[in-house]
């Protein structure tokens, strides 16, 4: 027993196959899988439709041959196979939308056959080719597809855009369950899902190409941006560079100047604390000499204070003994002149007592009382004017001696 | 060889007024029975998708998007209910070789219980269907609380036949 194969190809949906054009020794036999159908139509009525199944003795066959020659089986045995499991097909398309621009795109069906269904397929083997592959159903389906569904969901978009919404999306899958009904049905397809894909509009393409060209551009300016930044960058390295250098060749410079400056600092300083300790010794000197002089002038003065001093000493003495000698001449006057006085009082007691007190005596009296006190108060010579000594100093009337040098004044 | 469980009988008549053919799992009968409640269901669903898809028409020629966005949910709902249940796994038919273990009285209880369940739940969904349908014809205001409850109804419907997976997934060992 030997294995038919109904199905050689992905593409291929269903198949009608005469049963008695099959003719070998060796029966056939045909195993169905969960998503395969095979409809009996015998003798012009349909029969069962299997499914998951193994058919046995499909064809051919020496019982089958020995049958057909006897006229024991049915005159005319066909059998349809399809796939019943869900299956794309991809429908091209194009049209116009509201504004003119032209759309392309692939329509998407999802479409299955229910088992009971496969028999309607009939419909389409009774004047076409016994097999029905993708191509076959996508050229049932496009005329109808493009003038009930494509063209009135594209004239109700507006624009590109309005390709790419979901409203769009939603009606165009309603508007194809609809629309598509009658066909799919005659054909026993039931449709699952529908959904177009389109290609970019010519304006859509403009608009990628615009904003292509603004993200280049956009790109190039960040580019320029870029690069101007990178080339400030360096520049503002090179200029640090430059000032990092000048300020080390600064540095240099300046330590350099330094060092020499330090060194003739070092050297005025050497020539100032030179300076400083000759003038220092210069003035040391001249402090000597200051010191000296004023030794000098100082044993003068205090020789000339010692002279001045003994002088003025001298003086006092002349002066205290001038005093005590005229205080002794007038304690002797005084004491003359209390005598006298007493003398006198006592001559003119005795007068009286004489009787001897006259006008006359007392006029004599008096006058020699006058007489004898200017003769007390009688003062010595006066020492002559603006005489001087002969040291220098000025001698006054009446010394005995100068109070500088103490020599003795004639 | 393991019988029909009995306590199960009410179960298999519920599901026997819908499916004539369906014996709950007899022996050699069982990938029979299964495909069965499968193609029952998937037929359920598709009567469904049926009725939503004339509310849909109607709803979306109207302009009424509300109800033609609600009833084209309802209608992808009930597409992947059917793809479920057509891909769901079936077991196997001999036990010896597959790996599996033979069946248990429990095991068939089970499937034979949520067979009926599924198929009670698939039914009420394909009347609320109706219902909705009806409400627009109607126009009572109420076809969207009935298209949501499709919706929901054979979403729990897609569940539910999920936990299925879960009971034949329970053959596939042998016990020592």
């Amino acid at each position: 027993m030997a294995n038919y194969r109904w199905r050689d190809s992905p593409d291929v949906i269903a198949r009608l196959v005469n049963a008695d054009k099959i003719q070998t020794f060796r029966t056939q036999e045909v195993l169905l899988k969960p998503n395969e159908a095979c409809a009996f139509i015998v003798d012009g009525r349909i029969g069962d439709i299997l499914t998951e199944t193994k058919i046995s003795s499909l064809a051919g066959g020496f019982s089958r041959w020995v049958g057909d020659q006897l006229g024991m089986t049915a005159d005319d045995r066909r059998l349809l196979f399809a796939m019943t499991g869900p299956m794309d097909y991809w429908v091209p398309f194009e049209g116009n939308l509201a504004n003119g621009e032209m759309a392309k795109g692939y329509a998407n069906l999802r479409m299955k056959l229910n088992t009971d269904n496969v028999p309607k397929l009939l419909n389409w083997f009774a004047n076409n080719s016994p097999i029905l592959t993708r191509d076959g159903v996508i050229s049932i389906l496009k005329d109808e597809l493009h003038g009930r569904v494509v063209t009135p969901c594209l004239a109700s978009c507006a624009s590109g855009n309005d390709l790419r919404g979901a409203d769009f999306l939603e009606r165009f899958e309603m508007t194809t369950e609809m629309e598509m009904r009658n066909l799919l049905s005659n054909l026993g397809f039931t449709l699952l899902k529908a959904f177009p894909i389109t290609n970019p509009t010519d304006m859509e393409l403009v608009e990628r190409h615009r904003a292509k060209i603004e993200a280049q551009m956009e790109g190039d300016s960040i580019n320029l941006e870029a690069q101007k930044a990178e080339f400030a960058n360096k520049e503002a390295l090179t200029l640090q560079r430059i000032e990092m250098e000048t300020n080390v060749a600064r540095a240099h410079a300046r330590g350099q100047v330094t060092v020499q400056l330090e060194h003739e600092l070092k050297a005025l300083r050497a020539e100032e604390a030179k300076w400083a300790a000759e003038l220092e010794r210069d003035r040391g000197q001249v402090a000597l000499a200051q010191e000296d002089r004023e030794h000098a002038s100082n044993v003068r003065i205090d020789e000339a204070d010692a002279k001045s001093t003994r002088a003025m000493d001298m003086f006092k003495q002349v002066q205290d003994r001038k005093a005590e000698r005229i205080s002794n001449q007038q304690n002797f006057q005084n004491q003359r002149m209390e005598n006298q006085n007493e003398v006198q009082v006592k001559m003119m007691e005795m007068a009286k007592d004489a009787g001897a007190l006259t006008p006359e005596v007392m006029a004599e009296f008096l006058r020699q009382q006058t007489q004898q006190k200017a003769v007390d108060s009688d003062n010595p010579a006066p020492a002559p004017q603006g005489s001087n000594c002969g040291c220098g100093t000025a001698l006054q009337p009446g010394w005995k001696a100068c109070p500088n040098c103490g020599s003795a004044i004639v | 060889m393991i019988g029909t469980p009995i306590d199960v009988l009410p179960y298999i008549r519920g599901v026997q007024l819908i499916l004539e053919g369906y014996h709950g799992y007899t022996k050699d009968k069982r990938i029979e029975n299964d495909a069965l409640v499968r193609g029952e269901i998937v037929r359920a669903s598709v009567r469904v998708r049926s009725h939503m898809q004339n509310i849909f028409d109607s709803e979306f020629k109207r302009d009424n998007m509300e109800l033609a966005r609600a009833a084209k949910q309802c209608m992808e709902e009930c597409d992947l209910l059917a793809e479920d249940v057509g891909k769901a796994p079936g077991g196997m038919e001999h036990a010896f070789f597959s790996g599996q273990r033979s069946p248990s009285k429990k095991d068939l209880k089970n499937l034979i219980k949520h067979d009926h369940d599924v198929i009670e739940m698939v039914t009420k969904a394909t009347n609320i269907a109706n219902s909705a349908e009806h409400s627009i014809a109607t126009e009572d205001g109420n076809t969207l609380q009935f298209i949501k409850q499709t919706t929901q109804k054979v979403s729990s419907c897609r569940g539910f036949f999920g936990a299925r997976a879960n009971i034949l997934k329970g053959l596939k060992t042998k016990k020592k």
